[in-house]
């Protein structure tokens, strides 16, 4: 083969060399059928095709100019369907397509996390991962409808005050999602969840991982001050456990220790009414002896305890998040962000207006499902 | 480091170190007489590390003697010390909280008031960030001001706890001398022994299930440069000392190629009960809340006042710490 020539400059195949290489392929044809007593099948049929094209001017046909015809026979039907997937396999990337196929597959919490997370434990990669669950969440599960997200400012401290219910922040989570979705700067923002959670097994280390933190004052103090967007609920463990006739009726803002906060930070509080959160988990009651007894609320719903496990899936109804006109605190001198009155006065314009929202979304939905 | 220093900052007087022996204090003796020129180094405690004979000039002090105070004042106005590194304080909690707690508080008490009484200028005491103890309701950063909290039973650390307790008392009476106390983070490197780099030594790690707190390392070397550095400026108060980022303990033991063995934090605190205070002189909880819950230390004083920059990542000291261990395995 070293003496065989290069093609001309014309790309023609001298015609020696074309000899040459007929010769082989009949050579190569008859020693197969002297073997295997293949009849004319398909992969002589190709050499053949081959061959002949070799003897046309254009030497680098197209392949379906040697496409392989169906021969009659089952057996060679099936060998040219062999040769067809072979053909198609050589294109294929395995190792994109298994990679594909885990991510597909990968659960939240199962497997690879990245090599570094940030100073909260945030993890780019894992979040990058659950973002799918989320979207599915978000789309189908509660079909979450979004207004008023043109409200939220562009400026570096956003902090987001929300009606807080269900025992596990699904609510954090989507607002959070919502945010990031739909709002132009594509910025996540951080959501504050309850003291129990950070002790509870297994979910703090998730929760950790997509970002959430956990409230308390030194933390959403650094946030802020590192130019974070935070998401607070003030009700706190009382909002979130409330019982469900009581849904939808703000409880009291803690001791509102957000507002001088925002206001020493200069920080917007954008009001946040979220419509269907609160019958994920129809509470009936919360015994506190049971609360005494194991160290974390236990809430009875219609299916938790009842259900075992299957009672943590949360009731698919339909939200809402509306976000509110934003208060400012540019014109709020010091001292008086830690005036006692004015604290409390902010504090109750926060409540009133979430409350407000919550008003105005309630009616427009028809039942908890639609 | 040198290049750092301004040359006036250490002074014609001696620097005493009281734990000698220690890993601290042998290895800041050996990194002060290797400057130039080298300060004087006036070594304190019951024995004197090999390496450093003859070159620092060692007294015997046991510092649980009754009269300890009087003869440390002695010995540092003899020699005519202007600095104090006190690093005498155990790497690993004492199985003998008797002991531990003469040594620890009464010998640390003895040694501020030899200081004080000898017109000494600095004090610097090694203490250690985990006397903010592991709670549920820590914030994600403690800062120096958060209030010392360790845990009930962990005797070693609240005794740490009380001798930051009597510092400050200390520093609030004598505002003329400059005091000093450094909290580090879990320190590891490739030479550090103590309870925590055994704990992560072996193969398989003892995690408890459900939980995976953030953690952070200080690396061995970047501990020295900053006890060196606390003795060469004048930084009065606590610093936190951490390598920057924090990494969870599952990262940590994936990149080390190590596996865990998650265990129920309520069946591993029974059963290793009697064990551990036969070791260690506490219950497993001492230790094994450090895995559960957040201690994770914001390091931004040291870096603004100090001026302490460490030179290893939480990450890379953590593969310091396991590349030397796996080396050791091939001896």
């Amino acid at each position: 083969m070293s003496e065989a020539k290069p093609p001309g400059a014309n790309g023609r195949i001298p015609p020696d060399a074309l000899a040459e290489l007929r010769a082989s392929v009949r050579a190569l044809r008859g020693e197969l059928e002297r073997r295997f007593g293949i009849p004319d099948t398909n992969v002589p049929a190709a050499a053949e095709a081959a061959a002949e094209a070799l003897d046309e001017d254009d030497v680098f046909a197209p392949d379906d100019e040697i496409d392989i015809e169906r021969p009659e026979s089952p057996v060679g039907w099936l060998e040219g369907l062999a040769q067809r997937v072979r053909e198609q396999l050589q294109d294929v990337d395995v190792v994109k397509l298994y990679e594909a196929l885990r991510e597909r597959v990968s659960i939240p919490g199962a497997g690879d996390v990245s090599a570094e997370v940030d100073e909260y434990g945030l993890d780019d990669r894992y979040l990058a991962r659950t973002r799918r669950w989320l979207d599915w969440l978000f789309d189908r599960w509660w079909r979450v409808e979004v207004s008023g997200i043109e409200l939220i400012p562009d400026s570096p401290r956003v902090l987001f005050v929300a009606n807080s219910a269900g025992i596990l922040p699904w609510d954090a989570l989507m607002v959070a999602h919502a945010v990031e979705r739909f709002h132009p700067s594509k910025r996540r923002p951080r959501p504050l969840v309850a003291d129990w959670l950070a002790t509870l097994p297994f979910s703090q280390s998730r929760l950790a991982r997509m970002g959430a933190v956990r409230a308390c004052a030194e933390n959403a103090e650094r946030l802020l001050s590192d130019n974070q967007w935070v998401i607070a609920f003030p009700e706190g463990q009382k909002g979130a456990l409330k019982p469900f006739r009581e849904r939808y009726r703000l409880q009291r803002f803690a001791r509102g220790g957000f507002v001088p906060l925002a206001a020493r930070l200069n920080a917007a509080i954008v009001p946040v009414a979220v419509v269907g959160a609160e019958e994920v988990y129809p509470i009936l009651f919360e015994p506190r002896v049971l609360r005494r007894l194991v160290g974390v609320p236990v809430p009875i719903t219609p299916t938790f305890p009842l259900l075992g496990p299957l009672g943590i899936i949360p009731l698919p109804s339909r939200w809402r998040i509306r976000f509110g006109e934003p208060i400012w605190f540019d014109d709020v001198p010091p001292e008086r962000a830690t005036d006692p009155l004015y604290v409390n006065r902010t504090r109750e314009r926060v409540r009133g207006a979430i409350q407000a929202l919550l008003e105005e979304e309630l009616p427009r939905r028809r039942s908890i499902f639609s | 480091m040198s290049a750092r220093r301004p040359p006036h900052s250490v002074g014609p007087g001696a620097i005493a170190i009281t734990g000698l022996g220690t890993f601290t204090g042998a290895h800041i003796a050996e990194r002060l007489l290797s400057q130039d020129p080298p300060p004087r180094i006036v070594g304190l405690d019951l024995r004197l590390p090999r390496r450093l004979e003859g070159r620092v000039r060692f007294h015997r002090v046991d510092l649980t003697e009754p009269t300890a105070d009087s003869l440390v004042a002695e010995i540092l106005e003899k020699e005519r010390c202007e600095a104090v590194l006190h690093a005498g304080f155990f790497t690993d909690p004492y199985a003998d909280l008797e002991y531990a707690h003469e040594l620890e508080v009464v010998g640390s008490l003895h040694v501020m008031n030899a200081a004080a009484a000898a017109g000494v200028r600095k004090l610097v005491v090694t203490s250690t960030a985990q006397v903010y103890g592991p709670h549920a309701d820590n914030p994600n950063f403690l800062s120096e001001d958060h209030p010392l909290r360790p845990q009930r039973d962990a005797h070693a650390l609240r005794d740490r706890a009380e001798v930051e307790g009597l510092l400050r008392i200390f520093a609030q009476r004598h505002r003329a001398l400059v005091v000093t106390s450094l909290r580090p983070s879990w320190i590891i490197g490739p030479s550090y022994e103590s309870l925590v780099t055994r704990r992560f030594e072996h193969a398989r790690v003892v995690t408890l299930l459900g939980y995976d707190p953030l953690l952070q390392f200080l690396h061995e070397v970047d501990w020295l440069a900053a006890v060196e550095l606390a003795l060469e400026r004048d930084a009065p108060g606590a610093f936190n000392l951490a390598g920057e980022g924090v990494l969870p303990l599952s990262t940590l033991l994936r990149l080390a190629g190590k596996r865990s063995l998650p265990l129920p934090h309520p069946l591993l605190y029974r059963v290793a009960y009697l064990d551990s205070i036969a070791r260690t002189g506490d219950p497993p909880a001492a230790f094994y809340d450090h895995l559960r819950f957040l201690w994770v230390v914001d390091t931004r004083r040291a870096r603004d006042e100090l001026g302490f920059e460490p030179v290893y990542t939480t990450q890379e000291a953590w593969m310091s710490f396991v590349v030397s261990r796996k080396l050791r395995g091939y001896r």
